[in-house]
């Protein structure tokens, strides 16, 4: 039978092999109690080690907070289904350069290739060079640009192309906004007025794959602010160990749904709870 | 200001524990090392860190005058502030004219505004500025560039459409000195270098090649995680890197990615980023980072 002592510097150690792959300090001491709590007293069974039984353990529980609220969402079926009056509207927001605007770009390929034009909003009109940024994206890809001018009110842009879509009947609208730090009121109320006039039908929260414990805060900080519908990860093909995912999908209860895994449009891949617990632990999972 | 005396206080916040002396200073250590790790210092320079100053607190004695509670305090402060080079702030006036400055760091970290704001406040100091804009990937990178060197008031250099970025640095750093610029900054593109961006590092050494810049600043997100080490490390390969600029201050991140960079480069912080907008930038202060890394 498992006592406390057997497993509390196993713990410790996973608490600090979780950390070195981003998981934020918080969340990774959440998961070591969950597991404390749902090991103590068990048996260990004949010809198994400790080690790895915990191991086994924990990515039973990674795998858990991955795929809470996770379920595959057809993006297309449903543009599709839509009617012209009613276009799906997709509202992308999270800190400054995570890769809003990129990603918005990889969307509107998406739709593309399936047939599907997109309507895209860039109701960034701070940053500088942004209005330019996503016009480029825009031409490049041959889908319908709603701009304002630099100093514009946002939830504005966002009204003509809603109203764009609706006159000339497109069914997806792809809205940017600025990256906005969580912490500034102004600007979260911002956002908060021009999810109003939008009306999304999804709040997409971009994540940089990249980011250690702050993760933690940006989910929770935009999660009450605004609200988030799924979570993308962007530059995971930056050799990322991953724990960010975990940080987010932890705090916040909400599915991750998609990575960016690229500077191309082609770098978009649906998000695998399963294979992405790999890439966390897979070098943890061979030490045992 | 925050000085000692912040420092004092978070560390103080740690030393809540009482009894026997090495039990204090080894719940000490277990809590500094929280509070780095979930600051996003690298995991092992944490350990290496907290082991020297353990090791300090039990064998040496403290200097009279001084409890050995403070003598923990102040030796948590020494040796972390002999990460970033000292108490002082850097020097940031160029040490001679024309000086060219290269920006190199990873996809949105702040390369393009940063040199923004660094040609504002250099316009500030009175010298003549002008800006490069090397970066041919990102679509709208050379607008952006040219709306931030208008708002600063400075020269600017680029070639629209162009595939060149080897060539437009190259030309551009020429012709801002010949018209005259005392500081020349080229902003390049992102890039973090693994697996199939393996060819961009060598794009990087190829631009450093071709304008031979006085100083190389890497640009880091105070937001970045355990990478921050290992990316430090690969960029001051490829070109070594002279300083480094924090930028996104203004958010909750602690910026402990900032220190390994700073481990992994052996170059000083100079500048951090606090905001969206050109004036936003300071001159690093040593204590206040400390401070924040330990939670104030
Ligand atoms: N390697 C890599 N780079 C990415 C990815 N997604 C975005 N980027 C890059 O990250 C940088 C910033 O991307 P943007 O799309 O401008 O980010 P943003 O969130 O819109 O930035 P702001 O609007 O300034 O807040 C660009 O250089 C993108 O090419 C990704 O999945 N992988
Ligand atoms: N809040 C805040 N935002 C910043 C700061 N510095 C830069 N930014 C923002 O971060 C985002 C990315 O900045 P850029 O200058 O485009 O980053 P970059 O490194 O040039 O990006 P790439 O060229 O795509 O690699 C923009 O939204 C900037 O406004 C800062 O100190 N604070
Ligand atoms: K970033
Ligand atoms: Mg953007
Ligand atoms: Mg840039």
């Amino acid at each position: 039978e498992l006592r406390e002592e057997d497993i509390a510097p196993l713990l410790d150690e996973l608490v600090i092999e979780l950390a070195e792959s981003d998981v934020a300090l918080e969340v990774a001491e959440e998961i070591a109690n969950r597991l404390r709590e749902e090991l103590i007293g068990r048996k260990i069974p004949r010809f198994s080690d400790v080690r790895s039984l915990v191991v086994e353990s924990l990515e039973k529980a990674i795998v858990d907070v991955l795929s809470r609220g996770y379920q595959p969402l057809d993006l297309i079926a449903e543009a599709r289904s839509r009617s012209p009056g009613n276009p799906l509207r997709i509202l992308f927001f999270g800190v400054n350069g995570v890769g809003k605007t990129t990603t918005i770009a990889k969307f509107a390929y998406m739709f593309k290739q399936n047939g599907i034009t997109p309507v895209i909003a860039a109701a960034d009109t701070y940053r500088a060079g942004a209005q330019e940024q996503l016009r480029r994206h825009a031409e490049k890809l041959s889908v319908p640009f709603i701009g304002g001018r630099y100093g514009a009110d946002p939830a504005s842009v966002v009204y003509d192309a809603i109203e764009y879509a609706r006159a000339r009947g497109y069914r997806v609208i792809l809205a940017d906004t600025a990256g906005r730090m969580h912490t500034d009121r102004d600007l979260m109320e911002e956002l908060r007025k021009i999810t109003r006039v939008a009306k999304p039908d999804y709040r997409a929260l971009v994540v940089d794959a990249l980011t250690g414990n702050d993760a933690v805060e940006q989910a929770r900080f935009f999660d009450e602010a605004v609200g988030i519908d799924f979570i993308i990860l962007t530059k995971v093909d930056a050799d990322v160990k991953g724990g960010t995912a975990l940080s987010v999908a932890a705090v916040t209860g909400k599915p991750i749904l998609f990575v960016g895994t690229g500077q191309k449009y082609e770098d978009l891949e649906l998000f695998d709870p399963k294979r992405y617990t790999e890439k966390i632990i897979g070098e943890l999972k061979q030490k045992s | 200001m925050p000085g000692l005396d912040d420092i004092r206080r978070a560390v103080s916040k740690l030393l809540k524990r009482s009894g026997p002396y090495e039990n204090i200073v080894n719940e000490f250590i277990r809590d500094l090392q929280r509070a780095l790790i979930s600051a996003d210092v690298n995991v092992r320079l944490v350990f290496n860190l907290t082991k020297r100053i353990r090791e300090r607190a039990l064998k040496e004695q403290p200097p009279p005058g001084l409890s050995r509670r403070e003598w923990l305090v102040k030796l948590t402060y020494d040796e972390l502030v002999k990460l970033f080079g000292g108490e002082y702030e850097p020097e940031v006036k160029p040490p001679y004219t024309p000086y060219v400055i290269m920006m190199v760091g990873v996809q949105g970290s702040g390369k393009t505004t940063t040199v923004g704001k660094l040609a504002k406040f250099y316009r500030g100091m009175g010298y003549r500025v002008g800006v490069v804009a090397a970066d041919t990937y990102r679509p709208g990178a050379y607008e952006q560039l040219k709306q931030l060197a208008d708002r600063a008031g400075a020269m600017f250099y680029g070639e629209p459409g162009s595939k060149d970025p080897v060539g437009i640095a190259r030309r551009g750093v020429e012709e801002l000195k010949q018209r005259g610029a005392d500081i020349v900054i080229v902003d390049t593109a992102g890039r973090h270098g693994y697996g199939e961006e393996e060819a961009l590092l060598d794009e990087m050494k190829r631009i450093a090649e071709a304008i031979k810049p006085d100083e190389v600043v890497l640009v880091i997100d105070a937001a970045m995680g355990q990478k921050s080490y290992d990316l430090a490390k690969r960029f001051h390969e490829a070109t070594p890197v002279g300083s480094i600029i924090v930028t996104k201050m203004d958010g909750t991140a602690k910026g402990g990615g900032a220190l390994s960079a700073v481990a992994a480069t052996g170059a000083r912080i100079k500048f951090i980023g606090t905001g969206e907008d050109i004036d936003e930038i300071e001159v690093f202060r040593p204590k206040r980072f400390v401070a924040r890394l330990l939670g104030m």
